[in-house]
């Protein structure tokens, strides 16, 4: 598998973290995120992401690593 | 004037003067009969409404009365003289005569004069069997014309003959003013005027210029208006009168205008605009009335094609060979790659039915959710963001409630180059009084227009529309504009207030933001004055709204000003998108989005994918599939390896090029359905030929929720209507399909879509067309939406932070390039370009401020190359001050001047719509083509010379059939 997937997931997922951040409450804006993602994101993109953070996760923000780490299986 | 559906009009009936939309009702005698008609109704139509047809020449209905050729002359018990008919009121109690002797003389004398100067050639003139003049001569019973013809004359009045649709004859005009008048009143363009005065009097297009370099946006008005054959199609001059005619919508624009085909056999000869289109009312733009030549462009593909590599050769095969072909290899690659490594893309330029057959075929028969459409690259936002605020992805109007608007605020939207009979119909109401405000980056048409006062154009900066739009809500809550009494009744309490939290604070203030907008203070707090303190304030807004990083959130925030001002639910307000394309609107409403089935329902609910699985007889997949944008991304990275792509070229149309057509060369088997070789085909491994817009049936849905009728006027060229093609895919595939009419799909999707359950093809056929939600609780359709309430109970206040676009100017690329569409081209170009309409633009040129081109050295028309991190492409430069000093503008219309590849991947947060209207580029001086040109010059002859040899081997096969 290549990488232009995950670079435009990690840049999704802090742009959605970014526009969601008025809440100030970590926990329901990293909700909001993962949520978000839930609806909107592919399998493969959310098992994706979901591999990144386990192996890595040091690109994405801290709500959008939040977010990911709530994503369920 | 409004004209409201009433099923007793007849719209192929000239009843002389407008419609009077009035409560009262009088009543009056004409010719003996009783005749009760509203009030304000001219003596004329109130006649023409019982079917006494008073001779008339000066009139017609779609203009207001003018009352100078006379022939339309009456009499009335009691008053002296014979008035006109056309510019009398109908009274109460009023006793009409209108055919005796007195008035057959005058009739027959003023008949006389006209004739004593107008060629007497009708059985070669090109209106011979549709002229009002030799309508109105029979009638008056004229048989001699005492004046001679030997006198003074306009017989050798020199033709124009320079628009490429219409001629002009001034020796036939009788100056009854119909063509200037459409041109004000309908069109409002103001090209036309009679010059001179008295026998002088002509017609003439600008300050005696032709029409073609006249400000005339031959949106065929005054051709259509025209009682001879002096503004003439000249379709209709070659070939003659059109025989029979089919009602059938445009495939252009988001108005959905519905015109006439008119037709000689299977050739349409000319498309008139329809009066009874409920969204066009009779008029036209120059592309719907014109345009459509390219259905029978000899460039059309009407035979399917196979290679096994794009570096081949193509084959012309049988359907079933091409069909099987896809299929056998769309499932080669499930076999390999797995269930989820192929999907599809469908069009907003294709039916309602079309697209819900692919998205079917592609959840059913791929078994996936890789479904997308071009409306993700234009206004997914607005489903977004429109959804979450108001509870439907759809606008809140029609477009004849800008009539009662008394506040119009165009954001981002340029409506009378890009949807120009709305265009006409804001104009008109504009002439009227309203006030306008515009936000937009470049002068508009629309800020300059004839007897139109813009009261402010708002120039703000690419990528700050949301610092502008909370702007305007902080002013609206500091300053105490807002309706409490909506807020309170309509809106969710706890939102709101988290909202009002937001937007109170300073940060918010013009003051704080102008350095991010560049809209002075002082202006942008009128402006929000104007909005919030009208009776009826409109918003309508377009690409220049939706497609940004911000694109969903400037949505919530055009929807939370028109909820704190309480402008939603009535006539004259609403939150109006304007939908690029024929059928954006039906496209997302038919489920192409991954995430949800048709009627927006999300895949993951159980209940509804229960209902989907228990008539499509298949398993459905509950996670959402891939977008367009993904799908690249996971070509390019050997997980998506096969694409079914009907009516879209997103090797054209998408940003990044460089990035698309890699993504492109990544398949292993591309499917392409199209009436051309269009730029994405010329990836593809499957070309299957589509239908154009007039060789099928189904369904167009336009900006305001309406559903017209798209009607068959002539046979499918390649045999198949694209339904048709799409069922044979999914039945190759082995998932059956039956439907033999699209009238049955229809019924499967009423069946399916709560909004739509009451819609019919028989019903649409009785009303005309339908605007959704169509169920049992709106037999008839909904024209203006949320009335009571919204879809989600109370509207809900979203907070929208500003967050600056990663795409900034720098020193490196230090202009912001804007891109969006001309009048006379549409979208790719595709169709547009295979027109006449060539003349107004053959290429795409950048605009720029002449400040930016002094700084560059650049003069009109010098090449120049434009830099952007994605690519290079150079195109003719255009000095403009319509443009402000920093950012420049093009068109996307021409494959080769490459727009696209400058264009970034950056996106709309929420939805993936790409910021096609913020680029950071340089822009030089250049000699010669760009380097991506010169490669796509060599790809194009190269795919051109795959083409020509499938043809030429065919043809070859055929002779020695022989």
């Amino acid at each position: 598998m290549g990488n232009h997937q995950l670079t435009s997931l990690i840049r999704m997922a802090n742009q959605i973290a970014a526009n969601n951040t008025h809440i100030g409450d970590e926990i329901a804006e990293a909700e909001m995120v993962a949520n978000h993602m839930t609806k909107f994101w592919a399998r493969t993109m959310k098992v994706e992401i979901k591999a990144y953070l386990q192996q890595d996760g040091s690109e994405l923000l801290p709500i959008a690593q939040k977010a990911v780490s709530l994503l369920k299986d | 004037m409004i004209q409201i559906f009433d099923p007793k009009v007849d719209y192929n009936k000239d009843y002389g003067t407008p419609a009077s939309v009035s409560e009262n009702l009088i009543t009056l005698e004409i010719d003996g009969q009783s005749i009760t008609v509203t009030e304000g109704t001219s003596v004329m139509r109130a006649a023409a409404q019982a079917d006494i047809n008073i001779p008339k020449l000066c009139a017609t209905d779609n203009l207001e009365a003018f009352g100078s050729c006379r022939i339309c002359a009456v009499e009335i018990e009691g008053r002296r003289g014979t008035p006109a008919s056309c510019t009398t009121p109908a009274e109460a109690g009023m006793k009409v005569t209108t055919q005796n002797q007195r008035l057959g003389k005058l009739r027959r004398n003023i008949m006389e004069l006209y004739i004593s100067d107008h060629p007497l050639d009708c059985l070669t003139c090109p209106a011979n069997g549709n002229c009002e003049l030799q309508d109105v001569a029979g009638e008056v019973g004229l048989r001699d014309v005492r004046y001679g013809f030997s006198g003074e004359n306009h017989l050798q009045a020199e033709k124009d003959h320079s628009n490429p649709y219409f001629s002009f004859d001034p020796s036939k005009c009788i100056v009854c003013s119909r063509c200037v008048r459409a041109c004000s009143e309908v069109q409002g363009t103001f090209a036309l005027t009679i010059d001179g005065r008295g026998f002088d009097s002509k017609v003439s297009p600008g300050q005696n210029q032709d029409f073609l370099d006249s400000e005339c946006v031959s949106c065929g008005a005054c051709v259509q208006a025209c009682p001879t054959s002096t503004l003439m199609e000249k379709s209709v001059i070659e070939v003659g009168q059109p025989e029979h005619s089919v009602v059938t919508t445009c495939a252009y624009c988001g108005v959905g205008c519905q015109f006439k085909a008119e037709m000689k056999g299977a050739e349409v000869i000319r498309m008139v605009p329809y009066k009874g289109g409920q969204a066009n009312h009779g008029h036209s733009c120059v592309k719907g009335r014109f345009a459509f030549g390219y259905a029978t462009h000899e460039d059309r593909i009407t035979k399917p094609m196979i290679r096994d590599s794009i570096d081949e050769p193509w084959q012309e095969v049988s359907w079933d060979e091409a069909l099987n072909f896809a299929a056998t290899k769309l499932r080669g690659i499930q076999e390999k790659y797995g269930r989820e490594s192929i999907g599809g893309i469908t069009s907003s330029r294709c039916t309602n039915e079309e697209t819900y057959l692919v998205q079917k075929l592609i959840r059913a028969a791929f078994g996936n959710n890789n479904t997308d459409t071009c409306a993700r690259v234009c206004h997914s936002p607005t489903g977004y963001g429109l959804k979450a605020t108001l509870g439907e992805s759809a606008g809140t109007q029609t477009f004849d409630s800008v009539m009662h608007a008394d506040a119009i605020m165009v954001i981002g939207a340029n409506p009378t180059d890009a949807h120009p009979v709305f265009g006409s119909l804001l104009k008109k109401r504009l002439r009227q009084g309203a006030k306008l405000i515009v936000a937009d980056p470049r002068r508009i048409d629309l800020v300059k227009t004839p007897h139109v006062e813009t009261h402010h154009h708002l120039t703000l900066r690419p990528g700050s529309n949301v610092a502008f739009v909370n702007a305007m809500a902080h002013v609206i809550m500091t300053e105490g504009l807002e309706n409490r009494d909506f807020i309170a009744e309509r809106c969710q309490t706890e939102a709101f207030n988290a909202w009002r939290h937001f937007i109170l604070e300073e940060r918010h203030s013009p003051e704080n933001t102008e350095s991010i907008t560049g809209i002075p203070a002082a202006e942008l707090r009128s402006a929000a004055r104007i909005y919030a303190n009208a009776k009826n304030a409109a918003i309508y807004y377009g690409l220049g709204v939706t497609e940004h990083s911000q694109g969903s959130s400037m949505v919530m925030g055009i929807a939370n000003l028109a909820l704190a001002t309480g402008n939603i639910g009535r006539e004259g307000v609403g939150v109006n998108p304007l939908r690029g394309q024929n059928n954006v609107q039906g496209s997302c409403d038919m489920g192409s989005f991954p995430h949800e089935l048709p009627g927006y329902q999300h895949v993951s609910d159980d209940a509804v994918r229960a209902r989907f699985e228990s008539v499509w007889g298949v398993e459905l997949d509950n996670e959402p599939g891939l977008r367009i944008p993904n799908m690249f991304d996971a070509a390019m990275d050997g997980t998506y390896k096969g694409m079914y792509c009907q009516g879209e070229d997103i090797a054209q149309s998408d940003p990044n090029t460089n990035h698309v057509h890699a993504a492109m060369r990544a398949l292993e088997c591309l499917v392409v359905q199209d009436i051309f070789l269009n730029e994405t085909a010329k990836f593809a491994h499957v070309f299957l030929p589509g239908s154009s817009f007039l060789e099928k049936d189904g369904t167009f849905t336009n900006a305001e929720r309406r559903i017209n009728r798209v009607r068959k006027v002539m046979p499918p060229l390649a045999g198949k209507q694209d339904w048709e093609v799409t069922q044979a895919l999914s039945n190759a595939l082995g998932y059956p399909m039956n439907y033999n009419h699209p009238s049955e799909i229809m019924d499967e999707i009423a069946q399916l879509t709560p909004t739509f359950s009451n819609v019919s093809y028989e019903k649409l056929e009785e009303m005309g067309s339908l605007q959704w939600p169509c169920n049992n609780d709106t037999p008839e359709g909904t024209p203006i939406m949320h009335l009571d309430s919204f879809p989600i109970g109370k509207g809900h206040f979203a907070i929208t932070e500003y967050v600056a676009t990663e795409e900034r100017s720098t020193r490196k690329y230090p202009l912001l390039l804007t891109t969006g569409r001309t009048l006379s081209q549409y979208n790719v170009g595709a169709q547009t370009r295979r027109t006449d309409n060539q003349v107004w633009h053959d290429d795409d040129v950048l605009e720029l401020h002449p400040q930016d081109a002094e700084d560059r050295g650049i003069k009109d028309n010098d090449w120049v190359g434009l830099t952007s991190r994605s690519g290079e492409t150079v195109m003719l430069a255009k000095i403009s001050d319509r443009m402000q000093p920093g950012v420049v503008y093009t068109t996307f219309h021409h494959p080769h001047s490459g727009a696209n590849v400058v264009t970034t991947d950056n996106s709309d947060w929420a939805t993936n719509c790409p910021e096609y209207k913020v680029t950071a580029i340089q822009v030089i001086k250049v000699n010669q083509p760009s380097e991506w040109q010169q490669r796509y010059h060599e790809f194009h002859q190269e795919q051109i010379g795959h083409l020509d040899s499938a043809r030429r081997d065919k043809s070859a096969e055929s002779a020695a059939g022989e």
